[in-house]
């Protein structure tokens, strides 16, 4: 089972795909609002509906067709890097996986902080003024400004494709290359699946509670990919010191460090058994669970939990507790390095922004229209 | 009268004269040496010569042997394989079974008569598997009356094998959770008269009589002479009917002497080749000379013929014809021994142990040392010497008494061959079957009329190979007083418990052989082992408080531990769920709630005011 459909593949695709999705619906909806005067003439925004669809499938087409070629191309060369090591390899895709899984989840219980993002992220885009650059002197940026609707869906689903790329092989390279091609396109539908329903029928309360649910397969899976890396460390070590004799004897006894041993049955190995394999993937199960594996599936819970405490906590106050002027992104050494703090706007800046969205051109013949001040509200309030 | 008297007096004096006192002083100490020409290493030598002596006596001679250990920090002992040291239990050498270990800068003394057995016998270390570490010779006994064959020559050979490192070295990566599947070390090389490649320049026309004797460690080897078969005409130091052979295959710890004649012609050279058995290796290192060369050298100025590829063992091996000891007469034609008063029956098989090791176990029961030498507790224990639980809850002690007719039934529940030996006793081996079923083990049944249809003249020796998944029934007469190993002699094997004791007859041995040699207690003080008590070391015999016993039984599935593991495990996972279930939940009702709306808005203002600020 776990040969053919990779459940952490599944739930990447699922929730990249999920996010190129809003990122169309907020660009639909930029146009439904009347962005660039969309609204008033219906064969222009007919057009540039069209060039939203038409940007964000081609992207998503080039990044499938880059991340094929990636994934076959590592497995055509590279079949055999893993070979003695295997279970060391095992155990650092383990963590690499527990970790991007974990980074990832929690966003999608906040679709709406994500189509913020994402608002503000494009309406950045679209204010750029190609004036300002170099590239303001050629024609290329009235090109860009023309086909903008085009451009901007086609970039970002492929940024969230490749990046779907690079996850998926990070959770699975050591996985066959026969469990991908399932879990893809039934990540790919489920996320187009949800994300439309997200589109025509808004964040309710059983859309969240499908979100939930996702997610908390989702911190299941990163638990037990947590615990199973820290799992095969312990094995490879173990190995190492049989000289792979250990491996030899199936899964009893032999099979396993009784010093480390916390309990050890003699069946359901999910290495060898069908159908434990999947217990395996989803709750991280191991016949012979050593100390390393337990601790580690309990610490990854509750370093989870804290996190979550943290994040309730800063949702409310806007802070994190005792530390007035600190938030969680800020404790990301990235948000430094990134220069985030001081991209960050504030809600003054947002509104001039939206202001600004308003006023920009489309297409060929798009008129200007007047802004006011209910437009930019509903900009920041989707409802 | 008189004149008979005198006779008789005269005759007494004669035996007297002949049977000779033999006095070794013997040091056991490292000397440094290179067997195979690959390696140079430390070898166990004696009187700082390696390999040791053959010694060679006589019939009804005494032996008086001191022996002192100079090894620095290993204890030492030395055991006569083969000899029934009849009268002389003490004497014959395995620790704590006989004897306490012999501690570095003590002197033990041996000293028995080696009664009327004649043949050829060899002496090892019996500590743990320090004879791998060349603690090892020839033991010969020869027939004052001449021997019953003619012979021009005699020669002794030894096969064996080596290993590089030193045993002590080789037990701790053996016995250890980190050696899985109990896998046996696989030695460097094979050894032939201690050391390899060797040229043996014989005469033509000649009759020798070769003694052979495996002191090797852990592999059998297959024997042979190109061209030639030999007669054999003694197996473990028993006569047997001549036997002519093509080629031998030889256990640890046997011994075939057969008479080799040489041909005519001398314008050609033979090989000698040896063959460690590789289907008892756990794995075959790619550079394990497995088959060895050696040569029969008629004529020097002939060149010899090229070693034979050391790899191919199938070719040398399956040209072989079949080897079955099992067709050797005795030459004393000694019967069917009468049916038994007691069956010792125990089931061999190799366990891993809670502690991770694997172990060798008769019956469920790994032999773990007791705290006193097993002959010293039968010697102290009075009446309570025919009590089985004195000698330990985990030492495989069986109790017989004497002059019974006893059988020992072995079941093989192992998928290897085991060389058994028993101390102070020759046994008929009665029946003996294999199987290739590794799931289906064949046990003996007393009922099964094939199993029972015993030779009417049984073989006769002291250590005989069990087959795989087989079985094994050995018959002898308790006609020996002592307490008697029994034990595997692939030593690794030892080293992992496959061995029992048989205490024969303690009535009697406390009646003939009460005292303990002062020297021996001696020794047992210098190690602070007690010389009196049960296994355990206590005075009260039946309290067996404190005796050493095996680990205990690996855990099957889910204890305690187990399940406080996972329910904790639960536990979180399932707190961790509720905890992003409540943070999901937080988005909808912020969505939906007016409330929330302006509360967000509030938050913006004050964004605003800070951000104007």
């Amino acid at each position: 089972m776990a040969n053919v459909f990779n459940v952490q593949v599944f739930f990447i695709v699922f929730r990249e795909s999920l996010e190129a999705i809003i990122v169309v619906s907020v660009l639909l909806a930029f146009l439904k609002q009347g962005l660039g005067g969309a609204s008033q003439d219906p064969k222009v925004y007919k057009q540039l509906v069209r060039q939203v669809w038409f940007g964000a499938l081609s992207g998503v087409l080039i990044c499938l067709i880059i991340g094929g070629g990636f994934i076959g191309a590592f497995y055509g060369l590279g079949k055999d890097i893993w070979g003695k090591s295997e279970d060391l390899w095992e155990g650092i895709f383990c963590i690499i996986a527990a970790v991007i899984i974990s980074l990832m989840g929690m966003p999608m219980l906040r679709i709406n902080k994500m189509k913020e993002k994402w608002r503000i992220k494009l309406a950045q885009a679209l204010v750029k003024d190609p004036k300002d650059g170099k590239m303001g002197k050629f024609r290329i940026g009235h090109w860009a400004k023309k086909y903008a609707m085009f451009i901007l869906p086609f970039i970002t689903t492929l940024r969230e494709g490749l990046e779907a790329v690079v996850f998926v092989g990070g959770v699975s390279l050591n996985q066959p290359a026969s469990s991908f091609p399932l879990p893809v396109v039934v990540g790919l539908i489920a996320g187009v699946f949800v994300g439309g329903l997200l589109y025509y029928f808004g964040t309710n309360a059983s859309m969240q509670i499908f979100l939930i649910i996702s997610t908390c397969i989702l911190y299941l899976i990163a638990a037990g990919l947590f615990s199973r890396g820290v799992w095969s460390f312990e094995t490879n070590s173990f190995n190492r010191k049989t000289g792979g004799d250990a491996s030899e004897n199936g899964s009893g006894p032999g099979s396993y460090d009784i010093a480390k041993s916390v309990w050890h049955v003699n069946c359901c190995n999910p290495e060898i058994n069908h159908g434990w394999d999947i217990f395996n993937a989803l709750l991280g199960w191991q016949n012979s669970a050593t100390y390393g594996s337990v601790i580690s599936y309990n610490i990854y819970w509750l370093f989870m939990i804290s996190v979550i405490l943290l994040m309730l906590f800063e949702e409310r106050t806007g802070h994190l507790p005792f530390c007035k002027n600190l938030t969680l992104r800020q404790l990301n050494p990235l948000y430094h390095i990134k220069g985030k703090k001081k991209s960050e706007l504030t809600a003054v800046e947002k509104e001039e922004l939206f202001h600004q969205v308003k006023q920009q051109k489309f297409g060929a013949e798009v008129a200007e229209t007047e802004v006011n001040a209910e437009d930019t509200k509903q900009f920041l309030d989707p409802k | 009268m008189q004149i008979l008297y005198t006779l008789y007096i005269l005759l007494s004096l004669i035996t007297t004269v002949v049977a000779k006192t033999h006095t070794f002083h013997w040091n056991v100490s490292w000397v440094m040496a290179n067997p195979d020409g690959l390696h140079e290493r430390r070898m166990v030598g004696i009187n700082n010569v390696w390999p040791p002596p053959t010694i060679r006596v006589n019939a009804n001679d005494r032996v008086v042997l001191h022996l002192t250990n100079s090894l620095g920090e290993f204890n030492t002992s030395l055991h006569f394989h083969g000899l029934f040291v009849k009268g002389f239990n003490a004497h014959d050498g395995p620790e704590m079974v006989t004897q306490c270990p012999i501690p570095p800068g003590a002197t033990f003394i041996h000293d028995f008569n080696v009664g009327d057995q004649t043949g050829t016998f060899w002496y090892h270390s019996h500590t743990g598997s320090q004879y791998g570490d060349g603690l090892r010779g020839v033991f010969i006994i020869e027939d004052p009356q001449g021997f019953p064959y003619d012979y021009d020559e005699e020669v002794v050979l030894t096969v064996g094998d080596h290993y590089h490192k030193e045993t002590q070295d080789i037990m701790k990566s053996f016995k250890t959770r980190f050696n899985p599947t109990g896998a046996e070390p696989v030695p460097q090389n094979s050894l032939f008269n201690e050391t390899r490649n060797v040229t043996w320049s014989i005469e033509p026309e000649k009759t020798y009589l070769v003694r052979i004797v495996n002191t090797g460690l852990f592999p059998s080897h297959y024997l042979y002479i190109e061209d030639h078969s030999v007669t054999i005409i003694e197996i473990d130091g028993i006569a047997v009917e001549p036997f002519e052979v093509d080629s031998l295959y030889i256990t640890v710890a046997q011994r075939y002497v057969v008479l080799l004649k040489t041909k005519k012609s001398i314008n050609k050279n033979y090989r000698i080749v040896n063959v460690l058995d590789r289907d008892m290796l756990d794995y075959v290192p790619s550079d394990l000379h497995l088959v060895s060369t050696n040569w029969l050298v008629y004529n020097e100025y002939v060149p010899k013929p090229d070693p034979l590829p050391y790899f191919d063992f199938d070719t040398v091996v399956n040209a072989l014809p079949e080897f079955d000891d099992d067709q050797f007469k005795p030459k004393s034609k000694q019967p069917l021994l009468p049916d038994p008063d007691m069956v010792i029956q125990v089931n061999f098989t190799m366990d891993m142990l809670g502690d991770g090791i694997t172990y060798a176990l008769f019956n469920g029961k790994s032999y773990t040392q007791p705290k006193v030498p097993t002959l010293y507790t039968a010697l102290s224990s009075g009446n309570l010497s025919f009590h089985q639980s004195v000698y330990g809850s985990n030492t495989n002690t069986f109790v017989i008494h004497g002059d019974e007719v006893i059988d020992i039934v072995l079941n093989n529940h192992d998928p290897g061959k085991h060389p058994f030996h028993l101390h102070g006793h020759a046994f008929q081996v009665i029946s003996r079957f294999n199987s290739d079923d590794e799931d289906n083990p064949l046990d003996f049944d007393p009922n099964n009329s094939t199993m029972t249809d015993y030779p009417e003249f049984p073989m006769v020796r002291d250590t005989v190979l069990v087959d795989p998944n087989g079985f094994l029934v050995i018959r002898f007469k308790a006609d020996n007083p002592g307490v008697w190993f029994f034990h595997c002699h692939l030593d690794w094997h030892l080293e992992q418990g496959l061995a029992l004791v048989l205490v024969e007859a303690p009535d009697i041995l406390q009646k003939t052989q009460s005292k303990i040699p002062q020297n021996h207690i001696d020794v047992c003080d210098a190690v602070n082992i007690p010389h009196l008590g049960n296994a355990a070391g206590n005075r009260d015999f039946l309290d067996l408080h404190g005796e050493n016993v095996q680990a205990d039984w690996l855990p099957m599935g889910f204890t305690t531990r187990g399940y406080v593991a996972i329910v904790v495990c639960g536990l979180f996972a399932i707190y961790g769920i509720w905890s992003i279930y409540k943070y999901g939940i937080e988005d909808v009702s912020k969505d939906n709630s007016a409330a929330v709306i302006s509360k967000l808005y509030k938050i913006l203002e004050e964004y605003d005011s800070t951000a104007n600020r």
